[in-house]
């Protein structure tokens, strides 16, 4: 069994993931946020105008860096040259945390560049922990992993998500990322209590919650899609304000925007209601 | 439908086969709800795909339009399902797709070559070229053995190929698109850095060899063997007359900032 890594201590604030659109306002250095996140693989390279931001920026705000690439749950295990970028990024940046998904992208053949769903098996779980303690080891600190949205399940599931969560932060003493908009997305496509679901995590792991929106199911697709295209609804920000009322202190909330990147105050306007619901959310009773 | 996979990598390989096509048999056990979630996952791959080509590809998809690239880019993601962890990679050979397909039109694959060798350059490491006064102090003592012996180092990841068309007229009219773009003679296209910025040199042809010979390694002296290539039997004034050319190269390069070292 792998030594489990240092703990991550508890950082409570407000951020935005900083994409392109918004470089220069980032750069001007007067953006209201306590940190930002970045896409890890963007700035896996060597030099360039991106990273040279990114290293300005990060002399101003905590920066976290959050992969979509590691494909944690690779029956084949990591990739080396990945996991060996992904080091040199995070010794150049010194971020907040580095976190990734609970899912798998690739086969040791091809590589899908989408969150693909795990089966929920005991031997899928057996491997998510090897690959995460090997990460851990490698990175020389622990991860947190985000919950997935998924689009179907498996009929040889052993387990729930959320108990697959638990037991994988349990034995590889890594964190959790907890994507509001994602439990919802899967919930509505899965057809689960998406409150029974946060009650189940260790909600003590979680260091970090993504809000995001996302594309409606239609008359002709029932599937709701996770998107990052649009704003946080109504339901995503009950269930953000009942998860804060069940964590045990403020974690980093984010809003996640990927696609029709709209102009930054928008995105502010979107983080102050997460501010706000938070402060009504904590209030002691 | 196939055989139920029985271990994660059967499982995982059997999805991502069904992913990447949609003939592929379904696992055993699968229904409705996993087809319907898997029509799901097959469009986030393809729009991805899709999505990663049109930002490499911009200029290219203007110059094509937006019908045109997204046959284009379809082909060349059926041909070449990415490998590597960047998405970026999916862009490689672009450029071969562009000239199978676009035979008529043989600016097009050039131009999908020039953006791919900027994207390239444009995450390159960063690096300080020789300025002319610099390259000045430092073969101020030179003799005729440094010289013949000076090997040179260019900007990490320039490139450099042989051209038909003017691209940088084609560049420039991006979204018009200019019907006579032929030169009358080919062309050395040369993509660099400025700074943080990508950007692209048309100089005379005899430039793509002497400066592809130079990256492999060859010598100051050697390149103007390059240079005579096609003489076999040179006499002293061809001799001259290389060196100069090697010269005037040399100013060239150190004028546009490729050259980063000496002697590497």
């Amino acid at each position: 069994m792998a030594i489990q890594p240092d703990p991550i201590a508890p950082f409570s604030g407000f951020g935005l993931g900083m994409r392109r659109p918004h470089y220069d306002d980032f750069l001007a250095g007067d953006v209201p946020v306590d940190f930002v996140e970045v896409i890890s693989e963007n700035y896996m390279i060597e030099g360039g105008r991106q990273l040279r931001i990114l290293e300005q920026v990060r002399r101003d705000l905590p920066v976290i860096i959050h992969g979509v690439s590691m494909s944690i749950g690779s029956a084949g295990g990591l990739d080396e040259d990945y996991l060996a970028k992904l080091k040199q990024l995070e010794q150049r940046i010194d971020p907040l945390w580095v976190s990734d998904h609970l899912c798998w992208t690739r086969t040791s053949a091809h590589n899908s560049h989408d969150l693909l769903p795990m089966p929920l098996t005991r031997e899928a779980l057996q491997v998510v922990c090897d690959n995460i303690d090997h990460a851990q080891s490698t990175l020389g600190r622990a991860m947190l992993f985000e919950n997935p949205s998924s689009y179907l399940t498996f009929p040889e599931d052993e387990m729930s998500e959320c108990d697959f969560l638990s037991e994988m932060a349990r034995r590889t003493g890594c964190y959790l990322l907890l994507d509001v908009n994602n439990i919802y997305v899967s919930s509505q496509n899965h057809g689960f209590s998406a409150e029974e679901y946060l009650a189940r995590l260790p909600l003590d792991r979680v260091r970090q919650i993504h809000l995001a929106g996302h594309d409606p199911a239609t008359p002709e697709r029932e599937i709701i899609i996770d998107t990052h295209d649009r704003k946080v609804i109504e339901p995503v920000w009950a269930l953000y304000a009942r998860a804060l009322e069940m964590l045990p202190q403020l974690p980093a909330v984010m809003i996640e925007r990927d696609e029709q990147i709209p102009p930054l105050g928008e995105l502010l306007t979107e983080l102050d209601r997460a501010r706000e619901i938070a402060e009504r959310a904590m209030e002691p009773a | 439908m196939s055989a139920r996979p029985r271990t994660l990598a059967e499982r995982q390989k059997a999805f991502l086969a069904s992913v990447l096509d949609e003939r592929a048999p379904a696992p055993e056990g699968w229904g409705n709800r996993q087809a319907a979630g898997m029509t799901v996952y097959r469009g986030n791959y393809r729009s991805a795909l899709m999505g990663a080509l049109a930002d490499t590809y911009e200029r290219t998809a203007l110059y094509l339009g937006p019908e045109v690239f997204a046959r284009a880019s379809i082909n060349h993601a059926i041909a070449h399902p990415p490998g590597g962890w960047t998405i970026d990679e999916v862009g490689a050979g672009f450029d071969q797709t562009c000239a199978a397909m676009f035979g008529e039109n043989p600016e097009v694959a050039e131009l999908a070559w020039l953006e791919w060798a900027m994207l390239e350059l444009a995450t390159a490491p960063d690096c300080t070229p020789f300025t002319a006064q610099d390259f000045a102090s430092a073969s101020a003592e030179f003799g005729e053995e440094d010289w013949a012996g000076l090997r040179l180092g260019f900007q990490p990841r320039l490139s450099v190929r042989l051209v038909a068309h003017d691209l940088e007229a084609i560049w420039r009219a991006l979204p018009e698109r200019r019907e006579q773009t032929t030169l009358a003679e080919p062309r050395a296209c040369i993509t660099s850095r400025e700074g943080e910025r990508p950007t692209f040199t048309l100089f005379e042809a005899d430039h793509a060899p002497a400066i592809t010979a130079m990256q492999e390694g060859a010598s100051y002296g050697e390149l103007i063997g390059v240079l005579l290539d096609d003489n076999s039997d040179p006499g002293p004034d061809d001799i001259q007359n290389a060196a100069m050319r090697a010269g005037a190269m040399l100013g060239a390069w150190l004028g546009e900032g490729l050259i980063t070292a000496i002697n590497p």
